[in-house]
């Protein structure tokens, strides 16, 4: 029995919707705007862009950006579908503890997060320094305070993906003559990619997304694009940055239209 | 062959490591606890506030030291404390404004300046040396400040200089507050003729009393930082706005009508300064580039880069000619001697501190 949504209903969700995605729009509008200031229409132009690609420290912190996006996503998604397959085949002892310690990143605080690992890093590198040896904070202590988010996530998407299968998946795969590697690949890997895959999306965004824990890790010099964005807003936006958003919105879209094709037909009926 | 594979992976892993870990050229044990001065002289990094510094004179400065110039940028002086108080990076020279300077002196943060590497220093202006933030200017040297001032649209609106025109009883003229308790309250207390520093009850209350009217106005437009004032009055939407004299010159580029003044009561204003960090890698170059910002010519193409108020004497005569004959980025050396000037000065803790901080938590929750 299909029943037609009530006209007021939809209206509603309509209005929702443009509540959502009309700052985006207007952003993006106004990224074409001849002036330098958001405030009045001056006419169209495509010149930020042109501004903006001609930024060497656009263009770094973009590096940047990907750089640790992809990598700490590839970390992240390997061994957090590790815990996720763990968590779920496994009676552990201190499973709930573990669960909980898991769910911690997603509930503490960003400032708490980026203030710990600073403090964290900086904690290591007296050790370090008393042994002669020094380091920057940079490249590798965002990507592994990325990483450190981005498992709770990925792990938590491959438990509950699995949450309704029992151990019964392997015995009957095992019954049927394959070995533990095999069961693994050709069966429970199968079942829970497409959690592994959401996992692994959520942790991209995130980590394309973080200003505060990227702050706080990150040493002199390197920069990424919420970074350098959010530093910005002192002074006011200017309409390059506004080029530039407009720019990651079509690459968010994009990634997402993409991923949700790549999920459709792996999806099991 | 599965287990080799990892193993390199690990060992792969490990190297990369390494390859940023580097072993310093001239490793010192130095006593426990103590910073490692580890600079190569070839490299200076500076942490300031974004669109703050001419990108030409960064690159003079490169080429005629020879060196690199890494700048970060920071959005608050709170979370620029916080990470440096975190240790987390190495910089040379930082940016704070003037109230957060002796919490970074407590804080261990920062380094004596050595006066023979600055000669330049000679050209600030005497009235914003040795000012109450840090007498004698042992760790800090001025950089750009800007006074808070009345900006307006003057093809919708004339006001007459001084904050009656906001916290008059006069209830026509559309207005926006900073959002900033500080420059809120120091509005307040100046137009009742008090410091905007001040500590005794009394005063605060009348403060809290005037601003509690003044919220429930018909024309208040809720409270913003800069660049949200300045395009409410580019667009001609409101009459009057607090705010900082440089975050609205920027904005006569696109509409000459667009006008700033200081009201006659006088105004806050906040001073940004150069202080060298205890922890700087090369202490020797952030001397260099001090004096170099404090050089005349250098010190007015800071200005005529981001509008705001140069503290450098010398600096005037290169002023650009649309810089030199706005009042309001100018004020007459008297007010800062006459009082009618105030830099927001630290608060002592405890019951100040709490009054303030009262004070605005009732009016944004109002």
């Amino acid at each position: 029995m299909i029943r037609r949504t009530h006209p007021a209903l939809s209206a509603w969700a309509w209005l929702v919707y443009a509540f959502l995605y009309l700052p985006i729009v207007v952003l993006v509008v106004f990224s074409f705007n001849d002036s330098r200031f958001g405030a009045t229409w001056a006419g169209f132009t495509t010149k930020w862009y042109g501004v903006l690609f001609a930024r060497a420290d656009v263009r770094e912190a973009l590096a940047h950006t990907l750089e640790i996006a992809l990598l700490s996503t590839l970390v992240s998604t390997v061994l957090g579908t590790l815990v996720g397959l763990g968590l779920w085949r496994y009676t552990l002892r201190f499973r709930t503890a573990l669960t909980g310690l898991l769910v911690l990143p997603i509930v503490v605080p960003d400032v708490v997060m980026g203030v710990s690992l600073l403090m964290f890093y900086s904690f290591v590198r007296q050790g370090l320094e008393r042994a002669g040896w020094t380091f920057d904070n940079g490249f590798w202590t965002v990507l592994l305070a990325h990483v450190t988010f981005q498992i709770s996530y990925v792990a938590l998407t491959v438990r509950s993906r699995l949450a309704g299968y029992g151990p019964e998946l392997e015995e009957a795969a095992r019954d049927l003559g394959a070995s533990g590697w095999e069961s693994f690949r050709r069966v429970i890997l199968p079942l829970a990619m497409p959690g592994v895959l959401a996992g692994a999306l959520l942790a991209f965004t995130l980590s394309l997304d973080d200003f505060v824990v990227t702050y706080f890790t990150s040493g002199s010099g390197f920069s990424t694009l919420p970074v350098l964005i959010y530093t910005n807003v002192k002074r006011g936006v200017t309409p390059d940055i506004n080029a530039l958003s407009a720019l990651l919105v079509l690459v968010t879209v994009v990634a997402i239209v993409a991923a949700n094709a790549l999920l459709r037909p792996r999806r099991d009926a | 062959m599965r287990r080799a594979a990892l193993l390199a992976g690990a060992g792969l892993l490990l190297l990369t490591g390494c390859y940023r870990v580097q072993k310093p050229a001239q490793a010192q044990p130095g006593a426990a606890g103590q910073a490692v001065a580890r600079g190569d002289g070839k490299t200076l990094r500076v942490f300031i506030w974004s669109e703050y510094i001419d990108p030409d004179l960064v690159k003079a400065f490169e080429k005629e030291y020879g060196v690199r110039v890494v700048l970060d940028t920071f959005e608050s002086n709170e979370a620029m404390l916080a990470k440096l108080q975190g240790g987390g990076a190495q910089y040379d020279l930082a940016v704070p404004s003037n109230y957060v300077v002796q919490t970074m002196v407590r804080a261990g943060l920062l380094q004596p300046l050595d006066k023979s590497q600055i000669p330049n220093l000679k050209n600030i202006a005497p009235g914003f040396l040795n000012a109450d933030y840090d007498p004698g200017n042992v760790y800090s040297v001025p950089y750009q400040y800007a006074a808070t001032g009345l900006a307006y649209n003057r093809a919708r609106y004339v006001p007459r200089d001084t904050w009656a025109e906001i916290f008059g009883p006069d209830d026509r003229r559309s207005f926006v507050l900073l959002d900033d308790p500080r420059e809120v309250i120091g509005a307040a207390l100046k137009y009742l003729g008090f410091s905007a520093n001040t500590t005794r009850v009394e005063e605060l209350r009348a403060a809290r009393d005037l601003l509690r009217r003044v919220v429930a106005k018909k024309g208040f437009q809720g409270f913003d930082g800069g660049p949200g004032t300045r395009n409410k009055l580019l667009a001609r939407t409101v009459d009057l706005g607090q705010i900082y004299v440089g975050d609205l010159l920027i904005a006569t580029e696109e509409d000459e009508n667009v006008q700033v003044l200081l009201p006659r009561q006088g105004t806050t204003i906040s001073m940004d300064t150069l202080v060298v960090l205890k922890r700087s890698p090369n202490p020797a170059l952030a001397h260099r580039f001090i004096d170099f910002i404090l050089d005349a010519e250098n010190g007015a193409q800071l200005s005529n880069y981001t509008y705001y108020a140069t503290p450098n004497a010398a600096a005037r005569p290169y002023l650009d000619d649309f810089l030199k004959d706005i009042p309001a980025l100018n004020p007459p050396a008297a007010w800062l001697t006459d009082s009618r000037l105030d830099f927001i000065g630290e608060l002592p803790g405890g019951r100040p501190q709490r009054l303030y901080d009262r004070i605005w938590t009732e009016l944004k929750s109002r």
